[in-house]
């Protein structure tokens, strides 16, 4: 993990080098348009930024965050389009940017925008409610197995990061869930922690108070390593005691959300070299490092190639769960 | 002059309308009831259902009313005097929504604001010219300077360089 | 008797030049935002949070909460004055407080709005301060049935109400449900009735039509009555606001009556809005005399924005303890805690007491200086209504469209208001309610994921509705609120048969 982030900024800083002047600056406000409503998972991320540029003046120009969450987020990238050749749209979002157009008929498409940054993977987890029989990945998913379509997994949304995670898990393991989706993870969240569902796959950012009162547990994360360690959340285990799924026996080893930057299509490429530049800077502040740990989500900076590569491998594994479940619309 | 006759057929139309466009587009989604509840266009489709029979009621009993030989609907719904007032309020209203949309909002609220008071308030030329330049001022300084909220802007506006 | 312990801390930790400094600017920040329609209470808030990133976090929340407050406030003025309600729960306030101002009224309503909204605030603190943590289990045993439960209540309360006719009642609810559905469907990941257009996306905001419905609706309505704003001749007095204040013992039950269910919405997930309309439908309800509502009887202000308020700061524990925001505004504080580094949970209130119990603190503290600070402002807006109707008319106007835009930035959205406008103005010529349409539009969305996420749960069986004592009887108290009206009007009528026949023999 270490190493990685070693070797990344070895690679960006080599990036930078290679690219001395930056012609483009900003000449008015900046917005930050938000693939997500007030309070939601991008909209963390956004305003996080927000105040790391604003308090290292890494930026001349004001910015000004703009909310736009609606049809999932498709808003948001519906107005980068309409914002074609203006670099001072910066648009917030996940990896819906290029997996919404699958799922939904929509007035946008990945090509609209143009990739600048990721600067975290989210993680997955699964969760069991706090007095649940079950203490590790293998005997849940087991007694799923055992009584098919009576066990409840609650998600975010529908056709989204978490029932495809869901349908992926069924895929590998064979178990089969009833998929309720809530408006969002903290009512996911507070539906495992009232015992109405059985388990779901939560970000540990959007469980993290549940866990801390021990009203639910984790059993796997969805990463190919073990968490940071951090501090301890209930009862002496932290981030860092959580087997992989894969230790755990599943059959699936990883499920990650990037945490992407965009600008609408036909900007100056000054002007995505301009902002990952920024991105990369805020990534290496420790306000990021912190947001970082205590989100448990997983720092990573990507930019240019190394960034359309993840984007295309990403798509390509959902797209193949779309394409499984009935979900493609196109 | 419009009676109320008429205005209760054109509205019950009108809205008889909107439910059949409801309807149709709930269709594309399947209106039924599956192994997991209602289908995602049950609930458009009935609710633009029932406000097409509804509106299909209205029309029945307006009719029947009439034939009853009902007074109230003879009524004048508005009449001539009514209707300039309402119009004479209502297309400088349209008025500042296309100069808003075209030169920006900020011009379209000077002029709009000139025109109703000096033309059709008959306020003197140096109240008017202080409200309207007054109220786009306040807007500007609150919502662009302070909220950081830009509204529409035109030409004009650009080349004032606000 | 810990809670009180801890409140004592809490009020040394609010109560400091500095903090009260903070709440008398987040107060009347809020105002101006909540006057301004489109500028609701969650930009106000999501405006100032850049601010806060460097403040701690107490003194941080403590000018978010307040600026909240002032915006609910300024919210309610709007709604009395022009019939703009500044926010969704303030749209039954418009019912009784706009009538009222047309009388010449506006200085006793907004003074009856203003003092009964304290009143119920402070009784959704009281409530926060003695049950925390009943509350909070309590809020765990709600899923989908309860919710969808919860918000059937509140349309049993409300329909049959009118004396509309039950044709224009039923075209104008079920709008409002079919606006609801347009958008994306999160239950299915759908996107249902926009006939592709982009700007439907979204869906269409409620903040559009009630800018359209109630303001444009009534300005046109307005014009073709010939100007005739009987607020002009009113004079506006100081004092007016002391005697508006004498009389408001004198609504003691309703006050109370509100004040319950207000807190009942606000730990269930109902929220102010739906909080406001049951209030009122309760208040009209249980009034002997019916009739005067809508046409500026001071119990239907009181009764809604009372509720309102309860509502609004009970809704604050559910958000703290469990991480459920339980509005658009509480969300963005939710975000906001996030960035000041505290995770909301079942936990935060062992973890920052002293957050929480100043938080609570700086609640009631808040709540008594918004109430004098917007008490003091009653004389000033209350005269805005006496500059002739030539020159408030036009500005009002462009005061909405301005709203209509600011809502998301669409120009779409300004026509879709003029739009709405004309709908308001004819509908309510021909006597089809607004109300129900309102109401259906707010909860429409929220109460159909509900019953399709309890479906979903119980695999397409109604009698999840049936499934457990809780779920149970908030859906008998819902089918009674349902149907006692009906059975009320059947019995009228036998008993006009029986006096008829009486008579005959």
């Amino acid at each position: 993990m270490k190493k990685f982030t070693i070797a990344a900024s070895f690679v960006a800083a080599s990036f930078a080098m290679a690219m001395p002047a930056q012609a483009w600056q900003p000449t008015k406000p900046i917005e930050f348009v938000v693939a997500s409503g007030p309070g939601g998972g991008t909209d963390n991320f956004a305003r996080i930024i927000q105040s790391i540029i604003t308090k290292h003046k890494l930026v001349e120009q004001p910015i000004v965050v703009l909310n736009k969450g609606g049809g999932s987020g498709a808003e948001a990238f519906i107005y980068g389009k309409g914002g074609k050749g203006d670099a001072h749209k910066v648009v917030f979002g996940t990896n819906n940017a290029y997996l919404l157009p699958y799922v939904a008929k929509l007035g946008y498409k990945f090509s609209d925008l143009t990739p600048v940054a990721a600067l975290a993977l989210d993680e997955f987890l699964i969760w069991v409610n706090g007095n649940s029989p079950y203490n590790d990945a293998k005997a849940y998913i087991d007694a799923v197995k055992a009584k098919p379509g009576s066990f409840k997994m609650a998600g975010s949304q529908s056709k989204d990061t978490d029932q495809t995670l869901t349908a992926m898990i069924q895929d590998a393991t064979g178990a089969k869930w009833i998929y309720v989706p809530f408006q969002g993870g903290g009512a996911a969240a507070t539906q495992l922690a009232g015992g109405h569902v059985d388990s779901n796959t939560n970000n540990p950012n959007e469980n993290i108070g549940q866990w801390k009162a021990g009203q639910v547990k984790p059993l796997c994360v969805f990463s190919p390593v073990r968490l940071a360690k951090g501090e301890p959340v209930h009862n002496g285990k932290g981030w860092g005691d959580i087997p992989t799924c894969k230790e755990a026996g599943l059959p699936l080893e990883s499920f990650q959300m990037p945490r992407t930057v965009w600008l609408p299509a036909e900007v100056p490429a000054d002007a995505v070299g301009f902002y990952a530049d920024v991105m990369e800077k805020v990534s290496k502040t420790p306000e990021w490092a912190e947001f970082v740990a205590r989100t448990a989500q997983t720092a990573r900076f990507m930019k240019g190639k190394e960034l359309t590569d993840f984007v295309a491998k990403d798509e390509a594994a959902n797209a193949k769960v779309f394409k499984d479940e009935g979900w493609v619309v196109n | 002059m419009i009676t109320r006759f008429q205005a209760e057929i054109g509205t019950a139309l009108a809205t008889l309308a909107f439910g059949l466009v409801i309807v149709n587009g709930a269709r594309e989604f399947g209106i039924g009831w599956d192994s997991s509840g209602p289908q995602p266009g049950a609930f458009p489709f009935y609710c633009g259902l029932l406000i097409a029979l509804a509106s299909l009621g209205t029309l029945v009993s307006t009719v029947g009313r009439r034939l009853g030989g009902s007074a109230a609907l003879a009524d004048s719904f508005l009449d001539r005097e009514q209707a300039k007032r309402v119009i004479s309020f209502f297309l400088p209203m349209l008025a500042f929504i296309v100069l808003s949309v075209t030169l920006g909002m900020y011009v379209a609220m000077v002029l709009y604001l000139v025109f109703a008071m000096r033309f059709q308030g008959r306020f003197g030329w140096v109240p008017t010219l202080a409200t309207a330049f007054g109220t786009a001022a306040f807007f500007y300084f609150g919502l662009e300077k302070f909220a950081q909220v830009s509204l529409l802007k035109g030409p004009v506006e650009t080349m004032l360089g606000l | 008797m810990e809670n009180f312990a801890s409140l004592l801390h809490g009020f040394e930790v609010a109560l400091t030049a500095h903090h009260i400094a903070l709440m008398m600017a987040g107060v009347l920040l809020g105002i101006l935002v909540g006057v301004l329609p489109g500028l609701g209470a969650p930009n106000g808030v999501s405006l100032m949070l850049p601010l806060t990133f460097t403040m701690d976090p107490v003194s941080a929340i403590i000018l978010l909460t307040s600026l909240y407050w002032g915006a609910l406030f300024g919210g309610s003025t709007t709604s009395v004055l022009f019939n703009i309600p500044g926010e969704p729960s303030s749209v039954a306030t418009t019912f009784d407080g706009h009538p009222m101002a047309k009388q010449g009224r506006a200085a006793e309503a907004l003074s009856f709005a203003f003092l009964s909204a304290g009143f119920g605030a402070m009784a959704g603190v009281i409530l926060i301060t003695l049950l925390s943590g009943w509350v909070a289990r309590f809020a765990l045993k709600f899923s989908s049935p309860e919710y969808f439960a919860v918000y059937f209540m509140t349309f049993a309360s409300f329909v049959g109400l009118g004396g509309a006719s039950p044709f224009k009642t039923i075209v104008s609810m079920a709008m409002g449900f079919a606006f609801a559905t347009i958008g994306m469907d999160s239950v299915s990941g759908n996107v249902r009735l926009t006939y592709e257009f982009d700007v439907l996306l979204a869906g269409v905001s409620f903040l559009i039509a009630v800018i359209g419905l109630f303001g444009l609706g009534e300005l046109l309505q307005t014009m073709e009555e010939g100007l005739r704003f009987d607020g002009v001749k009113a004079k506006v007095r100081p004092r007016d606001v002391l005697l508006t204040a004498l009389k408001l013992p004198r609504y003691w039950f309703a006050l109370l009556r509100s004040s319950i269910i207000g807190i009942w919405m606000g730990i269930t997930p109902g929220g102010p809005t739906a909080a406001s309309f049951m209030s009122y439908a309760m208040a009209k309800r249980s009034s002997r005399n019916p009739e005067k509502f809508g046409k500026g009887e001071p119990e239907g202000v009181i009764s809604p924005e009372t509720a309102d308020h309860a509502a609004g700061s009970a809704a604050m524990l559910p958000m703290l303890a469990l991480g459920i925001p339980g509005s658009a505004t509480a969300a963005v504080m939710m975000g906001g805690l996030m960035i000041w580094g505290l995770n909301p949970g079942p936990m935060l209130f062992v973890e920052r007491p002293d957050f929480v119990w100043g938080l609570i603190a700086s609640m009631y503290l808040g709540n008594v200086v918004a109430v004098i600070v917007v008490l003091a402002t009653v004389p000033l807006f209350a005269s805005i209504l006496r500059i002739p109707f030539s020159i408030i008319g036009p500005a009002i106007v462009v005061v909405c469209f301005i709203g209509a835009y600011t809502v998301a930035s669409k120009e779409f959205d300004i026509w879709l208001a003029l739009a709405f406008g004309l709908v308001g103005y004819f509908f309510k010529k021909l006597d089809y309610p607004i109300a129900p349409l309102v109401l259906a539009m707010v909860i429409g969305d929220k109460a159909e994921d509900a019953f399709r996420q309890s479906m979903i749960f119980s695999q397409g069986s109604l009698s999840i509705f049936w499934s457990n004592p809780l779920v149970g009887s908030l859906m008998a108290i819902a089918l009674a609120l349902l149907l006692f009206p009906l059975l009320g009007s059947a019995r009228r009528g036998i008993r006009k048969l029986t006096t008829a026949r009486a008579a005959k023999a």
